[in-house]
């Protein structure tokens, strides 16, 4: 995907657009509390693998950790993993007072999404981490969003992490945006954009393609340069490497 | 329980105003108490179209301030009972209305009144917003034009979002559809949207086709509401349009090109009066 695309996939709109991202990230095992243990046997192992952390983000677990908050010293955590160039962007697991004492050290409490994997030469752990409890959005059944209603001129609607299934129009001047794919089973004559979280695998469906804009994972048409693709018809969209395919259904 | 509705289009000179004057001058003709207030404060018009231009001594603004009460401002109209004008100020903006003012002077008109007509400002900022908050009916007005169409369908987004029903999360307020300036003989041109083309787009009920009359413009020139002019089509369709709103069945007229003009009309080609 080009930088230059995803710009123009909608202009002139806001300054900034909130989006869920997937990231995988290093989790720093603490077996000790103690920065004046931790942070030299680091800075050893930094020294064995130049470059593999430095400004990295890193989230520490605390899962191994059967301490109370008053042996664990996070500001002091803090400044010697920053000195060493290691960014801690959060905590993860541990038992609610610890967390409670990481936040006040600015260290947010971070949700993992997937099952957590070892990184070398973190030291293997004794037993596999408790789920931490709280939200998660695993498993709600959540995979499409249905619009019953149509979507009107200035609207814009944003299926996040799943499809969007429109049962009406989506009229001009109004904006349909799925992480998933989109299906209107109307027309669609306002912008649609698919595969918004970088998903090229997603696409568009409509029953009347007669669309502003089309995107999928950033790649986009406008209507100008949609001269050869089946207006007015039943139509999939579907991303082929770097072009937009239309095809009749 | 008084009935809010607000005439609203987005986009300006569509015929809201003249439509608001209409509709309120035929929900009163037909025995209801209703109440027209004009929103578009720093343009007022209404006063003008319902022909009570030299009897305005107070205003909205003026209720809202406190300077004088609701019943000091409110205007009885001399041809329909029950029919009263609440005029807009011409020397203030929109900013003067505020969301209690407005909220207080609409839960005291609906002690006394069966209707209460907002005549929106065009546009969705402030004035639009104040028009249409305490809506429990919208009556749309659109031309058969693409960019009439378009706001309109804005304007019924932010009807949904925006008003007090959406907010209390109530039943969404209900939304008509009354198509003005419908001129058969250019659709038939294919100068001008079809009817079926603009409900396809808007889907929403239509109310009514008031179709393209230069009786209208006399009308307005003259202060009486082009409802009272039983001679007109656009008068007519007016009718039926507030028949059809009180729950009356009435097939939509003046939607085909008159066929059977005489040879007086074909002489000189003019448009239905």
């Amino acid at each position: 995907m080009t930088a230059a695309a995803q710009q123009h996939v909608l202009p002139g709109a806001d300054a900034f657009r909130l989006r869920a991202g997937n990231f995988s990230i290093l989790v720093l095992r603490l077996l000790d509390g103690r920065p004046e243990v931790v942070l030299p046997a680091l800075g050893d192992q930094f020294r064995r693998a130049p470059g593999f952390l430095r400004f990295a983000p890193i989230a520490i677990g605390l899962d191994d950790l059967n301490l109370t908050p008053a042996e664990v010293d996070f500001p002091g955590l803090v400044a010697g993993l920053r000195a060493l160039d290691i960014v801690p962007m959060g905590v993860v697991g541990g038992s609610p007072a610890l967390r409670q004492a990481a936040a006040a050290a600015g260290l947010s409490a971070l949700r993992p999404s997937g099952a957590e994997k070892e990184i070398e030469p973190a030291p293997a752990p004794v037993e596999a981490a408790p789920p931490i409890p709280g939200p998660d959005f695993r498993g709600t059944g959540r995979t499409a969003m249905i619009v019953t209603q149509p979507v009107r001129s200035g609207s814009r609607i944003y299926a996040e992490g799943a499809d969007l299934i429109i049962t009406a129009t989506v009229n001009a001047g109004a904006e349909v945006i799925a992480d998933g794919n989109i299906h209107v089973y109307g027309a669609l004559r306002g912008r649609a954009v698919a595969g918004a979280a970088d998903n090229p695998e997603a696409r568009v469906f409509a029953l009347n393609f007669d669309p502003e804009l089309i995107a999928i994972a950033g790649f986009y048409a406008v209507r100008e340069g949609l001269s050869a693709a089946p207006i007015g018809r039943t139509v999939m969209v579907r991303l082929d490497g770097e072009s937009l395919r239309f095809e009749k259904l | 329980m008084a009935q809010v509705i607000t005439v609203t289009s987005g986009k300006g000179g569509v015929g809201k105003t003249t439509s608001s004057a209409a509709f309120a001058t035929g929900l009163a003709q037909r025995g209801k108490r209703t109440v027209v207030i004009d929103f578009d404060v720093g343009l007022r018009n209404l006063d003008l179209i319902m022909g009570v231009e030299r009897r305005v001594v107070f205003d909205i603004i003026n209720v809202i301030t406190g300077e004088a009460k609701l019943n000091q401002a409110l205007i009885k109209d001399k041809r329909v009972d029950g029919l009263y004008i609440l005029p807009a100020s011409q020397t203030r903006d929109k900013d003067a209305l505020t969301h209690e003012g407005v909220g207080k002077i609409i839960e005291e008109l609906a002690k006394d009144f069966d209707y209460i007509l907002c005549d929106s400002p065009a546009g969705i900022e402030r004035g639009a917003l104040h028009a249409l908050y305490h809506a429990d009916q919208a009556i749309v007005v659109t031309n058969p034009e693409v960019s009439s169409v378009r706001d309109s369908d804005r304007i019924l987004g932010v009807i949904q979002s925006r008003s007090k029903r959406a907010e209390e999360k109530r039943e969404p307020v209900k939304q008509h559809l009354l198509l003005t300036r419908y001129d058969p003989v250019r659709v038939e041109r294919g100068e001008m949207l079809k009817l079926e083309d603009v409900l396809e787009i808007l889907a929403i009920p239509l109310l009514g086709v008031i179709p393209e009359s230069e009786s209208v413009l006399k009308a307005s020139n003259s202060g009486n509401p082009v409802i009272l002019d039983n001679e007109s089509t656009a008068g007519q369709a007016y009718a039926d349009a507030v028949a059809r709103f009180l729950g009356e069945d009435r097939p939509q007229r003046f939607l085909e090109v008159e066929k059977k003009k005489g040879l007086f009309g074909r002489l000189f080609g003019g448009r239905a009066a």
